[in-house]
């Protein structure tokens, strides 16, 4: 009884946002028009942001049955972050090409969100295991949704059937562990873990743990669904995907590995490799890196870049994984939120260009510094943020992320890692190729449509124009970001680890 | 208010006039006039209620240290120091200062640049009231070298005239070489006292566990107190003409008049007069006579006879005041040295007033006479210029030192009888009982040439504006009123200095050894003033001076200013020409030579590396762009787009790392 009142104190967020999904689906009963799309978008605001103002104004912390629900200042972060990232792709969404069933296209957006919330606040393997597929299974409904169009219902099936044995792996990997250990929660796995660091059935359900969250995150060689999924999907599913879904999907392996199994990490210093998940991770992050970016030098359609370069921004926030320890997990944290900020602003650029000129080739793109100049500015922004050139928020994620990696003492020596550093350095300096390829086409060539009208103002370029200057702010001033992030993290370490059940304020 | 911000406004003002004017439009001149004086009138009105604050206040030096920069754990600290030394100095300094501006209005009505004129005077206000008011040696030295600028733009106002562009230059770089030493001699002292505040509550540079520290260090048989002490001292030479620096303050007469009077006669040359009473802590402590102050006494007196006499045969009206200027710089030298700082402020501060009056009577004069400098086109115009007349003339009393009524005669009387008093030798002593001589002879010669006799020039003298004619009958009454202050009688300005009250005593005029001292100078100056109206006043004037007439080559070495010019241009000049012709030829044949081999050689490699360049590494850059671009489109076609594939990738991709793990384990 008190468990479950907890348990509903403490998902409060969560429970406002089915309600909101319910009074949107009601709503969306009626006849479709402009303007009631608008209505409906009001609608999911309204409870987004009434969820997100519950969230942050609930107790600092909570732990209900063993790990299955937790809060801590960290997970209160990052839930406002993938609250605000599920949002703003609704706000696209309603610039998209999605007529039809619009309601249930939001209300699945909402599903996501819940799913990731849920994610971000669980510490207990089954728990990640449902609040994945809670995920996994509205994003692969949103990428399916343009029903008429055979590359979305492609990219959907292919999503599906890659991400559904990605977690046939996952599954059996947990059961593995707990085989091994005895352990679903977290806390218990890293009492029982160090005691079976060299047992092969665990590194077996290790490796296939970590193919399950390979998947979610993109990372080679489980990627291969991501430059499909992000061509194919409607721009604004793609966007969740690349957002959203991969700040929970890193937060939760973060979360796995580093309370999980600090105790099986073994060493991926080059001079003493040690069996566990980081010599995997290292090994996993310098593959992506090279793949993603080499990959992405041959693409001609932008979405698809943006799929191979997110693939390679995997790679460099798994190096950042490796480099176990306080502040690296922050400056991966960081990384990733800076990168999906980013990520998000350019599909919010790429639908537009859609939108206006039906499609998403590079050559769609030219001249667009004429028709639209800011939002022509706004791509810049993001693409040289991606690209992590000073002094946007993109370089001083990388440069945390970069030296964490090489200061990491849990690496046998300062500079174990050096290896996987150096080959990030050297292909972010490939990578700028591609970005500065979309650049050329932005400002350099001259337009060969037909000039369009001058873009009205709409929400959705506002919200692309308020993310480019978020990430130049956090570029000028990292600490907007970085500050409470790392107030968050250290409130959560202090987090007493027997916690009563919700302690108020 | 509290005395920091009073203190500190002083100077403030100035420099806040001359940032607000240095904007203003050439056309703006009634506006940045008011500015710049309105600013120094307050300044001066602040500084006058220090001054009088300094008299009453019983409680001695009022210090007021701030940080200013902080590296590392250091901070280094400036301050401002109210003692009655700076109370003094300041006081004289922003009045003289204020009655030359007013009087520049009318000097420089008719100067298109009237405004950049304003705003250079009041950036030198700012930074004379800077080193005045100074509890730091750096803060001193900034203010110093912004001094040395402020002089040096106004000197070379008129830069149009190659002369006084070359005066500009030759001020500054004369000045520099002295500043020299002072900046050694500031770094030294930082080393050895680790601080430069004047005062910091027993920590600071002057106080005496510093003092004791430096004069027990010995270097090469002299205390480091009387090293550093010298090199200051050659950064104060510089400032006040001292010979062997005393070059350029004759040249600096090319500047407008009210420019000689302010920087050249009243404040900046007695910059460095100050500077060494500063600092006198240093001087004395060894001692009384110790090595540097010996220096400085026989340093002082040789100046004031070596200028004396060179003033002598000069002609122009300002020169002859330049040199007698350079002259009464040494005379407070002199009283320096001998270990009297009173005598060398009462006569920094008496000369300050009744030189500034000549040099301003000097710029009537020659505003009358329609901008003609030479005293041989002059005379008789003491009835054309009455006021201008008799003003000069009791500055030219002064001066001289003329009995009693002068505040001249008292403040030189007390550099003479420090004099007298100096256990070491009693030549400085006679050697300037024998500047006095001149002096007063001197000046006779001027006035006879100036004011007496029949006009030989060709214009119509007419008398000055009021404006220009007010500054100078206030500055002939303090003149005047100086030497109520001054007799020993009632020394209260010496007595001030020193902090303590002033006792009204006549019997201290009957003192033997001061007595004795009055009057030899009294019968000094009664000769010389004789000598003067004996060769000078008994004829009418002509073109060739009586002197030259009786003996032409003593005369000609004076009025060439003893050839010291000379002896600079064919020894120094000619040295600094000479490296400079072999740094030349140096730089033209060997390291051009090896320049151009380098660049020949460069050319070579540039088109070796171009070949290799475009051979190998372009082609392999290219190539390697390429087997980029080739690789990524491999691995980009690894997707063909059919799903089983990517499964079998995953399910491959799992078999590998459990492999890897597997390798590791065992």
């Amino acid at each position: 009884m008190n468990t479950a009142l907890n348990l509903l104190h403490l998902l409060t967020p969560e429970s406002i946002l089915v309600e909101t999904i319910l009074v949107v689906l009601i709503a969306g009963l009626f006849k479709a028009t402009a303007q009631k799309r608008n209505m409906l978008l009001s609608l999911t605001l309204i409870g987004g942001v009434t969820a997100g103002a519950m969230l942050i104004f609930q107790p600092h912390y909570g732990n209900i049955a063993n790990g299955m629900a937790v809060l801590d200042p960290l997970t209160r972060f990052i839930k406002v972050v993938v609250l605000g990232l599920s949002l703003i792709t609704a706000v696209y969404a309603v610039q998209s090409n999605i007529r039809q069933h619009f309601a249930e296209y939001l209300a699945l957006i909402l599903f996501t969100a819940i799913g990731m919330m849920l994610l971000a606040g669980t510490e207990n393997l089954l728990m990640i295991f449902i609040a994945l597929e809670m995920v996994s299974i509205p994003l692969y409904l949103l990428a399916g949704f343009l029903k008429q169009s055979s590359a979305s219902a492609e990219a959907s099936l292919k999503y599906f059937l890659v991400g559904g044995v990605s977690a046939a792996f996952l599954l059996f990997g947990i059961s593995l562990i707990y085989g091994t250990t005895g352990a679903t929660s977290l806390r218990d796995l890293a009492q029982s873990a160090p005691a079976v660091t060299r047992d092969p059935l665990f590194l077996a359900g290790l490796v296939m743990a970590i193919v399950g969250f390979g998947f979610k995150v993109a990372a080679v060689p489980f990627h291969l669904w991501a430059p499909d999924v992000y061509e194919g999907a409607p721009t604004s599913s793609a966007a969740l995907i690349a957002s959203g879904s991969k700040v929970a999907g890193f937060l939760i392996l973060a979360k796995f590995l580093a309370i999980g199994l600090a105790g099986a990490a073994g060493s991926a210093a080059s001079s003493q490799l040690q069996p566990g998940w980081l010599p995997l991770l290292a090994v996993i992050a310098a593959i992506s890196i090279v793949v993603g970016n080499l990959a992405a030098l041959s693409q001609s359609n932008v979405k698809r870049i943006l799929a191979y370069s997110a693939i390679a921004q995997s790679g460099y926030m798994l190096l950042g994984l490796s480099a176990t320890g306080g502040t690296a997990l922050i400056s991966v944290l960081f990384y990733v939120v800076v990168y999906a900020l980013t990520a998000l602003g350019a599909f919010g650029v790429v639908l537009h260009v859609e939108q206006r000129r039906g499609g998403s080739q590079l050559h769609h793109f030219e001249g667009l510094h004429q028709s639209a100049p800011g939002l022509a500015l706004c791509m810049g922004v993001f693409m040289i943020s991606l690209a992590g050139i000073p002094p946007l928020a993109g370089f001083f994620g990388k440069f945390y992320l970069f030296a964490g990696a090489l200061g990491s003492a849990s690496q046998g020596g300062n500079l174990g890692l050096l290896w996987v550093v150096a080959i990030a350095i050297t292909f972010n300096a490939v990578s700028l190729y591609y970005y500065l390829i979309v650049l050329k086409h932005v400002f350099v060539t001259p337009a060969t449509h037909p000039a369009e009208p001058v873009t009205r103002r709409n929400a959705a370029t506002f919200v692309t124009g308020l993310l480019a200057v978020s990430v130049f702010a956090i570029g000028l001033y990292p600490g907007v970001l970085l500050d409470p992030l790392r107030a968050a993290a250290q409130a959560a370490n202090r987090k007493p680890v027997t916690a009563a059940p919700v302690q108020p304020k | 208010m509290n005395t920091f911000l009073l203190l500190a406004l002083v100077p403030l003002l100035p420099f806040l006039a001359a940032g607000i004017t240095a904007l203003l439009k050439r056309e703006q001149r009634g506006l940045s006039a008011t500015l710049v004086i309105g600013a120094q009138t307050v300044a001066c009105a602040i500084s006058l209620f220090l001054f009088a604050g300094a008299i009453t206040a019983k409680s001695g030096a009022i210090v007021h240290n701030f940080p200013w920069l902080t590296f590392g754990n250091d901070t280094l600290r400036l301050g401002l120091l109210l003692d009655p030394l700076s109370a003094g100095m300041g006081a004289m300094v922003s009045f003289v200062t204020l009655l030359i501006f007013i009087y520049s209005v009318g000097y420089m009505k008719e100067d298109r640049n009237f405004t950049r004129f304003f705003t250079f005077l009041s950036l030198f206000s700012g930074a004379m009231l800077g080193v005045v008011y100074s509890n730091s040696l750096l803060l001193t030295f900034i203010c110093w070298e912004l001094v040395g600028l402020a002089s040096y733009l106004l000197i070379g106002f008129w830069f149009h005239k190659p002369s006084a562009a070359a005066a500009a230059k030759k001020a500054f770089i004369t000045t520099r070489v002295g500043d020299m030493g002072f900046l050694i001699g500031m770094f030294w002292l930082y080393k050895a006292a680790g601080t430069l505040l004047f005062y910091d509550n027993g920590a600071g540079c002057l106080e005496q566990a510093a003092l004791a520290t430096m004069a027990k260090t010995m270097v090469g048989g002299l205390a480091v107190s009387n090293i550093i002490a010298l090199l200051i001292f050659c950064g104060a030479a510089g400032k006040s003409g001292q010979f062997p620096l005393h070059v350029w303050l004759p040249d600096a007469m090319e500047g407008p008049t009210p420019v000689s009077a302010l920087i050249h006669a009243a404040t900046m040359v007695a910059a460095g007069v100050y500077l060494v009473a500063r600092v006198f802590p240093i001087f004395t402590a060894t001692g009384a006579p110790s090595v540097s102050l010996t220096v400085v006494a026989c340093i002082g007196a040789f100046t004031a006879l070596f200028a004396a006499l060179i003033a002598v045969a000069q002609t122009d009206i300002k020169r002859i005041l330049a040199y007698s200027t350079v002259s009464q710089l040494g005379f407070m030298m002199l009283a320096l040295g001998v270990g009297s700082v009173g005598a060398a402020m009462l006569h920094l501060i008496a000369h300050a007033f009744f030189k500034a009056l000549l040099f301003m009577g000097a710029g009537s004069v020659i505003h009358g006479v329609h901008e003609e400098q030479d005293i041989r086109a002059m005379g008789g115009l003491w009835n054309k210029m009455p006021l201008t007349f008799a003003t000069y003339a009791i500055g030219m009393l002064a001066l001289a030192g003329f009995p009693l009524a002068f505040s001249g005669f008292w403040s030189k009387d007390a550099v003479l009888h420090a004099a007298n008093l100096w256990p070491v030798s009693q030549l400085p002593f006679k050697m300037a009982a024998a500047a006095a001589f001149l002096t007063a002879f001197y000046m006779t010669r001027q006035m006879f040439y100036v004011f007496f006799g029949s006009y030989r020039g060709h214009t119509h003298p007419h008398e000055s504006p009021v404006v220009m004619t007010l500054p100078l009958v206030i500055l002939a009454a303090a003149a005047v009123l100086f030497s109520l202050v001054a007799t020993p009688a009632w020394p209260w300005f010496e007595d001030f200095l020193a902090g303590h009250n002033a006792g009204f005593e006549l019997a201290a005029l009957r003192e033997p050894g001061f007595l004795h001292v009055a009057l030899t100078s009294t019968a000094i100056v009664f000769s010389g003033l004789l000598l003067g109206w004996f060769i000078y006043g008994r004829r009418p004037l002509s073109g060739v001076d009586p002197i030259e007439a009786a003996s032409a080559s003593a005369y000609n070495t004076l009025a060439n200013r003893c050839y010291i010019d000379e002896l600079y241009d064919a020894t120094i000049i000619r040295l600094v020409a000479l490296t400079g012709e072999i740094s030349a030829w140096i730089d033209r044949t060997i390291l051009q030579g090896a320049v151009n081999a380098t660049a020949g050689f460069s050319f070579l490699i540039s088109y070796l590396s171009d070949g290799i360049d475009r051979f190998l590494i372009n082609f392999g850059f290219d190539h390697s762009c390429n087997a980029l671009r080739e690789y990524g489109s491999g691995i980009a076609g690894c997707e063909g787009g059919r799903v089983q594939g990517y499964l079998r990738v995953l399910g491959v991709g799992m078999v590998v790392l459990l492999a890897f793990l597997g390798w590791l384990l065992v």
